[in-house]
């Protein structure tokens, strides 16, 4: 009994971390790009990333279904090595981190941004590799946005429902995740699962928040916006 | 030795300049929008103009001809910006010794304990860019952009969000760093005396443009055009023809004074009687006299401005108090007591202050 009330929960752990940290590299990587990106598909691009969190969760995944299927073009990718994604728990990272991917994007893209254009040439002046630029200088001063985007994004791995059930269904043990075994829970009218998981899941959402506060405040204090100088000389 | 022509077309103005800088201090100086920092920008490799030549001493920077474009890093150039764009989340020490990491710990070391040393602002090593004054946060940035020893220095209005007190101790401060900096040193100002001060010489843009670039001394006391004349402060501009040559002077009779002036000169070649020209004399040169005499006017104070050292003054000194010229004079209070509105004076433009203008 405990095991099934609790697997949930592992599978959401392995889900939501996994799919993080692919957000997490995926996100950052693709707003450099972006950042740097002068050609005339600028705006394509954007919509494109952006897409996952403008559609109905069913409908990313039901793209991801057609994509992934047996009839689908990775779908055959896949099975020429023998593999297949759907309904399995891989499917459960793929859905969370495409839906999450646009929360990390968007908020790497402002928080680079952000990060006054002088400042970077002030380094190009001084002999800093474009690289040791985007790491030393960029990264570092983007950092609290960057934060606030890997938790908003962990945010809505958790909560993935529509996605996840279409790409990989709910089979216990493998992929269900705490928002498909809450529906299912109410479903059968199980309160006791119920509750349980979604006292879990408002302990990790108040967790979030406070992680949010905590890089809200990090942002204003260290202010790389244009510094306001005290005049104490 | 910095030789520079570039051209770039903009909106709303396209620059085209040409200018060369010989281990001296030139002082950029023109209204806003002007292409100032934009020429400053093309130089350290930050935006590419449309075509043209950039030579650094040895090196090639730009030729548009060849497709040479070296990279910011590759350019040895120091730039310090307006608004200083310190590294907010490095301290002091790690901003200035951000462009010298390449260097033995020692001379990193070394370097940075003598920049913080020049700068004054040894104290200030371990604090972080918001910690510090507009002034010291200045000291830094200069200090940052000297540390790779650059070939040319580069500042964008480097004094213009300072107060005042704290602005004339950097500009001495500035003059000073020419023992310990030997190379170009390129600022842009908005501010005509503060450019004066710290250049050797001076080149004035407008629209893109590079209308004079001279010595200090010959862009006063010479400017090539009215439009220089006006940009740099030259409030006494009239229209005149040529009566008479002499060797070394040459009478011009200006309708707007009622009279003629003589204007002295070193090449009187140039010019021919009845030639169209252009007078202009500063407002500080204007002097007061107690009698009618040669290049003096009688007029009448219509206007007075106090300053703190000096009271500029509007003088009629033709034509009636609806419709006339008025003559701006600038004169120091120390030397003259303070002459009231409406009373009457005689205003002397001597010879060799007078300036004739081209175009």
């Amino acid at each position: 009994m405990t095991e099934t009330y609790l697997s949930p929960l592992w599978i959401s752990l392995k889900t939501v971390l996994t799919a993080t940290a692919i957000t997490f590299f995926m996100g950052i990587a693709a707003a450099r790009w972006m950042a740097r990106y002068q050609g005339k598909f600028r705006n394509l691009i954007d919509g494109i990333f952006i897409l996952p969190l403008v559609l109905p969760p069913t409908v990313v995944g039901l793209g991801l279904l057609l994509l992934f299927g047996i009839h689908g073009p990775l779908g055959k990718l896949l099975k020429l090595f023998g593999a297949s994604v759907v309904f399995s728990w891989p499917a459960t990272v793929i859905a969370a981190a495409v839906v999450a991917f646009p929360l990390m994007y968007m908020t790497a893209c402002g928080a680079f941004e952000q990060v006054e254009i002088n400042i970077e040439n002030a380094a190009r002046t001084l002999g800093a590799t474009e690289w040791r630029i985007f790491w030393s200088v960029t990264l570092p001063l983007a950092l609290p946005g960057v934060a606030a985007g890997a938790i908003l994004s962990l945010a809505r791995s958790l909560g993935e429902f529509g996605a996840t059930l279409m790409l990989a269904g709910s089979i216990p043990g493998r992929t269900t995740t705490i928002p498909i075994a809450i529906y299912f829970a109410v479903e059968a009218g199980d309160n006791n699962q119920t509750i349980l998981l979604v006292l879990i899941v408002l302990a990790v959402a108040f967790g979030l928040l406070a992680a949010l506060a905590y890089w809200k405040r990090r942002a204003t204090n260290s202010g790389n916006r244009s510094l306001i100088p005290q005049n104490i000389d | 030795m910095l030789k520079v022509r570039i051209r770039k077309n903009l909106p709303g103005f396209n620059l085209d300049v040409a200018f060369a800088v010989n281990q001296e201090i030139l002082a950029v100086i023109g209204p806003s929008g002007s292409g100032k920092t934009m020429t400053m920008l093309c130089i350290a490799g930050l935006i590419q103009p449309d075509e043209g030549y950039i030579r650094l001493n040895s090196k090639v920077l730009y030729d548009s001809d060849s497709g040479l474009n070296l990279p910011p890093q590759q350019r040895r150039v120091g730039f310090v910006f307006q608004n200083y764009a310190l590294f907010p989340h490095l301290t002091v020490r790690d901003n200035i010794a951000f462009g010298i990491r390449h260097l033995s710990r020692q001379e990193v070391e070394d370097r940075v304990w003598r920049l913080l040393d020049k700068m004054h602002i040894q104290e200030l090593g371990h604090r972080y860019p918001r910690q510090l004054s507009a002034g010291q946060q200045q000291r830094v940035a200069l200090g940052r952009a000297l540390a790779p020893e650059p070939e040319v220095l580069l500042m964008d209005e480097p004094f213009s969000a300072l107060d005042t007190y704290v602005k004339e101790q950097l500009e001495r401060e500035l003059l000073a760093l020419q023992h310990f900096y030997q190379g170009n040193i390129l600022f842009v100002t908005h501010d005509l005396s503060e450019g004066y001060k710290l250049s050797s010489k001076i080149a004035v843009y407008e629209s893109g443009r590079i209308l004079q670039c001279d010595s200090k001394q010959q862009v006063i006391a010479a400017p090539a055009n009215r439009a220089v004349a006006r940009l740099t402060g030259v409030r006494n501009l009239m229209a005149g023809a040529v009566v008479e040559i002499e060797d070394s002077s040459v009478w011009v009779a200006v309708p707007e004074l009622g009279g003629r002036l003589r204007v002295t000169i070193r090449d009187a070649a140039q010019l021919a009687i009845d030639q169209q020209v252009t007078i202009g004399i500063r407002a500080e040169y204007v002097q007061v006299a107690d009698h009618l005499d040669e290049n003096t006017f009688l007029g009448k104070v219509s206007q007075a401005v106090e300053g703190v050292a000096s009271i500029n003054y509007s003088v009629r000194v033709h034509g009636t108090a609806t419709a006339g010229h008025d003559l701006e004079a600038s004169l120091s209070k120390s030397e003259a007591p303070p002459i009231p509105i409406g009373q009457s004076c005689y205003l002397r433009l001597p010879p060799d202050r007078l300036c004739m203008i081209g175009g």
